[in-house]
């Protein structure tokens, strides 16, 4: 079997109205991304737990992006706002925690952003490549 | 009648309560004054069991309240969780006020009817390191020692035989015993979160000993340090502004001595290997749960983030239970020690919590349990 390049797993967890609707409009605009994303749906960004991350991470995950609607969009009134804060408190955390900045990213994608979702996605796996395996990757897991 | 923001020197009447206490018995005359006069049902007292250890007991007797004065440095207890919903009054260092104010925060107890007198608190010492301490420097028997007393720097134990020894914290700092380690780089040391703020800091000239300097915080100090003169348990004079002045030099000196210890013991770890640092710290965890239930601003109760998701058959690098409570904590972590003293595998549980909790706390201005009318933070920001 031929030596194939490594391939980073990354998390993405997205928001059902925006950035999910937008990975949705990357697709559809057939827009090129590798192949290195796992998406999980969440109805709202401020949904996601810091937990959420820390299992991702913990499970092998070499980089988490948390995408939500853009301030002031949420189907939900605050919610994102809700997920900012408590990003913030996520982010200083890992960083004191010691995992490079680029491994844990925020960004707030609409359902039309198609072409940023794709490039957001690109970017960060060219940044994970570089940086390589994440160090609390589990043994055994690739 | 006092007034809020009184500065004032203060001791009991009662000659044998006066003796007794550290400096004048001001503070458990106050407690017993309120219990005796019915303010509350209960005062939170140290019941004594030996030198290095006493169990926070809520009495509903005036004696045995009148008898718990003195100052005991040997026993790190916060009495935070003792408030719940209660009519009582409770004596309390720093660290303890500031664990009862960010609870009530937080919605885990009510202090409607809780009365909080704070004391003055240079450090507290772990009861089996001061055993060690006595044994190694003093080299006395921990069981003769009848009494301990801190005097100019210099910590000094008695023993039965009516011998003194005296050594100076700093040395004995330096040798690793001598004040806990967050004890050593606390912020707070005047309880000014508390309704009455005690000590003896300020206390000059004929009275040095017998007097405690006592400022009034709030309307519940007003109402405690009114009802006990009413009741003719203390007698209180105002401080003059030599007193105010050394306190706050007091104050300052020991405020610019945390700040020492603070740059030793929580040294920068290059960014690479803070990871490796942290799971190494915690690969020694047993899992016992010790540190959250000691923790004196955890509010999740039994069925906590921290606990749910976390099994040790996971086999994770780091384990979710820390991490969970690591981000948790980085706003309200209070340093009081306690998850360290506590941790069988001697993890520095407090050490590595201050280490987030630091940098979050002053990057948002934010002090855990001093101010009861400040909201938590995520509150704060979507106002």
């Amino acid at each position: 079997m031929a030596e194939t390049e490594w391939e980073p797993k990354i998390v993405a967890f997205c928001c059902n109205w925006c950035s999910y609707g937008g990975a949705d409009t990357a697709g559809m605009g057939r827009f090129q991304q590798p192949s290195s994303l796992r998406i999980i749906r969440v109805m709202c960004s401020g949904r996601i737990d810091p937990m959420h991350v820390f299992n991702a991470f913990l499970e092998g995950a070499d980089a988490v992006l948390v995408t939500g609607c853009h301030l002031g969009d949420c189907h939900y009134v605050n919610g994102n706002y809700k997920a900012q804060v408590r990003y913030q408190f996520l982010e200083e955390m890992v960083r004191e925690l010691g995992l490079e900045p680029e491994r844990l990213q925020l960004n707030w994608i609409s359902a039309s952003e198609g072409e940023k979702f794709a490039n957001f996605i690109r970017d960060v796996t060219a940044q994970i490549k570089q940086l390589g395996p994440s160090p609390l990757k589990p043994e055994g897991v690739n | 009648m006092v007034e809020i923001g009184d500065k004032l020197l203060g001791y009991a009447t009662n000659p044998d309560v006066r003796n007794r206490g550290a400096s004048g018995g001001l503070v458990t005359a106050v407690l017993a004054a309120a219990l005796e006069k019915g303010m509350v049902e209960g005062v939170v007292v140290l019941k004594r069991i030996d030198e290095y250890e006493a169990i926070p007991v809520i009495t509903d007797d005036v004696q045995e309240v009148l008898a718990s004065g003195g100052s005991m440095h040997a026993v790190p207890v916060n009495l935070a969780k003792y408030a719940v919903g209660r009519k009582i009054a409770m004596p309390g260092k720093p660290c303890d006020v500031r664990g009862v104010i960010e609870q009530a925060k937080r919605n885990g107890v009510e202090l409607e009817d809780t009365y909080i007198v704070g004391l003055n608190c240079g450090g507290a010492m772990h009861p089996v390191v001061t055993r060690e301490m006595l044994i190694r420097m003093y080299e006395i028997d921990p069981e003769d020692v009848v009494g301990e007393e801190i005097e100019k720097g210099k910590l000094i134990f008695k023993t039965k035989d009516g011998e003194e020894k005296a050594i100076s914290i700093d040395e004995l700092e330096e040798a690793g015993y001598g004040r806990r380690e967050n004890c050593r780089y606390c912020t707070i040391k005047i309880p000014t979160n508390a309704d009455l703020a005690c000590g003896n800091w300020g206390v000059i000239g004929e009275l040095a000993g017998s007097a405690t300097f006592c400022e009034v915080m709030n309307e519940k100090g007003k109402r405690l340090l009114d009802n006990a003169i009413e009741a003719g348990f203390i007698e209180v004079q105002p401080a003059d502004e030599k007193s105010i002045a050394i306190r706050e030099k007091v104050n300052k000196t020991m405020l610019k001595l945390g700040d020492e210890w603070k740059g030793r013991l929580l040294t920068e770890i290059p960014d690479q290997e803070r990871l490796a640092y942290y799971i190494e710290q915690f690969a020694d965890c047993i899992d016992c749960g010790a540190c959250r239930e000691v923790c004196p601003v955890c509010t999740c109760g039994e069925d906590s983030k921290c606990t749910m998701f976390h099994s040790l058959a996971d086999n994770y690098k780091m384990s979710m239970y820390h991490m969970v409570r690591l981000l948790h904590l980085s706003d309200s972590c209070i340093g009081c020690g306690q998850c360290s003293d506590i941790c069988p595998v001697d993890i520095p549980v407090t050490t590595i919590f201050r280490r987030f909790a630091d940098p979050a706390q002053k990057k948002r201005d934010y002090s855990p349990g001093m101010d009861l009318q400040r909201p938590p933070f995520l509150e704060l920001m979507l106002k």
